[in-house]
């Protein structure tokens, strides 16, 4: 109803933006499925449009604020450190010189070989090294940034969705229920994550899907803290008393009206969570309870090269550990200058 | 000459000089890789305890360093009927409180080892198969059974021999009895030996102290029968983590560390002033297969069959496997390609190349897959625990690798030990990884523990998860366990491991090979039972 009275306007630039986030979204989202599934478009197509489905998203998102998120040096070279490891994600498969994750491919021989040294065929030269499985840490590291990335974009995404949800009921809810939800949180939140990841992962054994639902598990009640939050001082407001007056019924003011109001702060966290989400997911890995150890992630690949770490065979785990330190500083750089964009009361 | 190069010179001097001191003071400090739980001799039985035990309370009988029998407190032993054996003791030997040794002293120990309180793992395991003691005279003791026992020795060889005098007890007036020795027999508390109030054996080194978490102190026995040690006192710390330990040796604050990580061994090798030994150990490390589930767990791409119980694949599985790629690659030259469960030179193993390990043969392995019906392979899940056994893990990444390339799509599921051993108890994996160490040191215990077929009556095929059943094999083993005499028991022995390798009944992979470190002024053999015994080492020729 409230599209009713809107008043169609061609001119309004805003309406191209949200067509054109729309479509970026459902775009990055089908091609996130195809990838996964292994069906549709060719695995190339779809990781462009993953790509520029992305991009479009995140210029969407600083809309009409870039003077004020690129306001500093730190700005360009953190964002476009996060471009250039998004794009080697992405890209993993095509970029590096070997699958990592298909045993016919590695060959026990060529293990814990120096950086620049090269195959037994002298078909192939690891520019990183090899780990004890003959595994070319370039290669590794690689995939292992698509694993972490996804596993830690999926989840992050789904705790927030869960965390949003649970937020807003119990915001709008209140009374018992409010208080009910909010002692779950409390309780949840009173545990170190690691330790909570821990024990869901021993219950549950590794696997990708495992990982992802331990991290959804661990992080969904920062969400729904922040959400309460906002929420609560949100439903006092007029605009939601119209709605009211208006006799909307109850999931409408909520998701149409309250829930758009709730998102900045909801995009603050979740970039900097995705950063808490990456070094949870290696620490998880590194700790031996995380990915399949024939997938390695980066924390896996840590803890492969841990123990010649002394003997001298540094590459193992320093590359890795680079790979996984820019990620997240880039990550984190990227969340900062988003805060300081978005967040009303610092421009007020 | 005061000035300030002049005094650092001297400092370091001094401080070069320091870490010399304590070999010169007869004073030897080990780092432990894991500490024993108590100084009872009979509260656990568990390898670092019985480490331990060893220097401070011997047995009747004592085993070398490849586990086969040596004289200790018994001079010789021989059986004297089917179902006794006869046991000569040493007039010569006195405990540590200086009340003399004899069989009585054996009969309380016998009498005192199923009643130890609170104990983790009785040392009944050893003796539970013994009917009768007698005493013929103070030096004589004869051992009665139910059944032959031909093992008997050996059982005689884990337990150590306290004093029924220092303890309060006339010795002679005790009868040993199966179901008990009478209730009233006062025995010295666990608590007491930790102390060391009750620490009275007849080693050639005395307890002094033993606090948990702090290390073991060892005084030389200066009354000992036998060749004395070579230290006066021995220390031993418990330095649980790797690097720690290493660390420790390399800067000089121990002498001597046990199971430096193999990864650092490269590095210790090319210290001068270090020395590394290492041993073939009793371990071997393998990969069992489900013969009887269909379809077996996590098989894939055979139509619920489970191509397992195909000799032909068995065969194939075990060829495709580059045994000594894995040794050099992932063990790091630290372990022994393995043909079957118990190394050379062991009771009941094949001499030095009459069973050597298959050779790898990928080409061959593909063609006995397509000639077994699966030329595209079969999908294949390999259960390891990831912080048991040296490399666990990696070695299992190893195999898949090598079973990937004649085609069995295989995936690795790594857990930690409680987890993976309680789902390998439940029979979840069609392919595990895991290792047997021999305790009594011959054929007889991976046999009857991996490959007997499983039969909880008869105590066979208690670790056989794989659930391996070949009957003609288990009539030669049973034989084997009933026969007294040694070369006809070894025939047995070898002949039951020459059946089961034949059948392709289990992989074996590797025997695990036990480094030790030390300082290059002192010297150790290095046992198959992976003990450190402070007694052995030497200073080096």
């Amino acid at each position: 109803m409230s599209a009713d009275i809107q008043i169609p306007d061609e001119n309004d630039p805003g309406r191209l933006w949200r067509l054109a986030s729309r479509l970026s979204a459902i775009a990055v989202l089908a091609a996130l499925l195809m990838l996964l599934s292994g069906t549709g478009l060719p695995p190339l197509m779809a990781r462009f449009i993953l790509l520029i489905g992305l991009i479009i998203l995140a210029a969407v998102l600083l809309r009409g604020k870039y003077a004020k998120f690129f306001s500093g040096p730190a700005a360009y070279v953190a964002t476009a450190s996060l471009l250039v490891l998004v794009v080697l994600a992405i890209f993993a498969a095509e970029l590096s010189p070997q699958n990592p994750y298909d045993l016919r491919q590695l060959d026990i021989m060529d293990g814990r070989q120096p950086p620049g040294s090269t195959n037994f065929d002298k078909t192939m030269t690891f520019h990183l090294g090899t780990d004890e499985q003959g595994r070319d840490i370039l290669s590794g590291i690689l995939y292992g940034l698509r694993v972490s990335l996804s596993v830690s974009l999926v989840a992050t995404l789904m705790a927030m969705v869960i965390g949003v949800v649970v937020g807003i009921y119990a915001a709008w809810a209140g009374g018992r229920i409010e208080a009910i939800l909010m002692r779950i949180v409390d309780f949840q939140l009173s545990f170190p994550s690691i330790l909570v990841a821990l024990m869901l992962m021993a219950a549950f054994g590794r696997g990708l899907d495992k990982i992802v639902i331990a991290l959804i598990i661990v992080q969904w009640a920062y969400y729904a803290r922040t959400v309460r939050g906002t929420a609560l001082s949100e439903t006092r407001k007029e605009y939601i008393d119209a709605a009211r007056g208006l006799g909307l019924p109850a999931w409408r003011i909520v998701f149409g009206h309250l829930l758009p109001n709730c998102i900045p702060p909801l995009i603050v966290i979740s970039t900097v969570q995705v950063a808490n989400t990456i070094v949870l997911e290696s620490s998880l890995s590194f700790l031996g309870v995380g990915v399949p150890i024939t997938q390695p992630s980066l924390g896996l690949l840590i803890a492969n090269g841990y123990g010649y770490m002394l003997s001298g065979q540094y590459w193992m785990s320093m590359y890795p550990g680079i790979a996984l330190l820019a990620i997240v500083a880039a990550i984190n750089m990227v969340g900062d200058r988003l805060r300081d964009t978005l967040n009303p009361r610092l421009s007020r | 000459m005061s000035s300030p190069v002049y005094r650092g010179l001297v400092v370091a001097t001094l401080a070069a000089a320091i870490p010399a001191l304590p070999l010169a003071a007869q004073e030897l400090r080990i780092g432990l890789a894991s500490e024993p739980s108590s100084a009872d001799p009979h509260f656990h039985n568990l390898g670092p305890n019985n480490q331990l035990r060893r220097n401070i309370f011997e047995s009747l009988v004592g085993t070398d360093e490849a586990q086969q029998l040596t004289p200790l407190l018994a001079e010789s032993w021989a059986p004297v009927s089917d179902t006794s054996w006869q046991f000569n003791l040493r007039k010569d030997v006195t405990f540590s409180d200086g009340s003399p040794f004899d069989a009585h002293d054996v009969v309380y120990t016998v009498c005192r080892i199923p009643g130890v309180p609170d104990s983790p793992s009785l040392f009944t395991t050893y003796t539970g198969g013994i009917t009768g003691l007698e005493v013929v005279d103070p030096h004589t003791l004869i051992v009665h059974s139910a059944e032959p026992y031909p093992l008997m020795p050996t059982e005689f060889s884990t337990f150590g021999i306290i004093s029924a005098r220092a303890n309060g007890v006339d010795g002679s007036a005790l009868t040993f009895s199966p179901e008990g020795c009478g209730n009233d027999m006062p025995v010295p508390a666990t608590q007491a030996f930790n102390d060391g109030s009750a620490a009275i054996g007849t080693g050639p080194f005395l307890l002094d102290s033993f606090r948990r978490g702090e290390g073991i102190s060892l005084v030389r026995n200066p009354d000992y029968w036998g060749e004395a040690a070579h230290w006066e006192r021995v220390t031993m710390l418990p330095l649980t983590s790797e690097g720690p330990r290493v660390a420790a040796l390399i800067a000089g604050d121990v002498d001597f560390v046990e199971n430096p990580p193999l990864q650092d061994l490269e590095r210790l090798n090319a210290d001068p002033g270090l020395r590394v030994v290492q041993g073939i150990s009793n371990r071997v490390i393998y990969i069992h297969l489900d013969h009887k589930q269909v379809p077996s767990p996590m098989i894939t791409g055979t139509d619920g069959a489970n191509p397992l119980q195909d000799i032909r694949v068995r065969e194939a599985l075990t060829i495709a496997v580059n045994r000594d790629a894995i040794v050099e690659r992932i063990m790091g030259g630290v372990a022994v390609s393995a043909g079957e469960l118990l190394p050379p030179g062991m009771f009941g193993a094949h001499e030095d190349g009459d069973l050597p390990p298959r050779a790898f043969d990928a080409d061959r392995a593909k063609a006995l897959l397509a000639e077994a019906g699966y030329p595209n392979g079969f999908g294949i899940t390999i259960g390891t625990p990831n912080d048991r056994y040296i490399n666990d893990a990696q070695v299992a990444q190893a195999v898949a690798q090598m079973w990937a390339r004649i085609g069995v799509e295989t995936q690795i599921d790594a857990s930690t030990a409680s987890t993976f051993f309680s789902r390998r108890n439940a029979f979840e994996f069609s392919a595990y990884l895991a290792g047997w160490g021999a305790g009594t040191g011959e054929m007889s215990s991976p046999l009857r523990a991996l490959l007997a077929t499983r039969n909880s009556d008869l105590g066979l095929g208690g670790t056989n998860r794989g659930q391996y059943s070949n009957p003609a094999m288990d009539a030669v083993l049973l034989e084997a366990l009933r026969t007294v005499d040694d070369t006809a028991r070894e025939n047995l022995l070898r002949q039951a491991s020459r059946m089961a390798m034949d059948d392709y009944a289990i992989i074996p992979l590797h025997y695990e090979v036990t480094p030790w470190a030390m300082r290059a002024a002192i010297d150790y053999t290095p046992r198959a039972d992976q003990y450190t015994l402070p007694y052995m080492i030497r200073p080096a020729n």
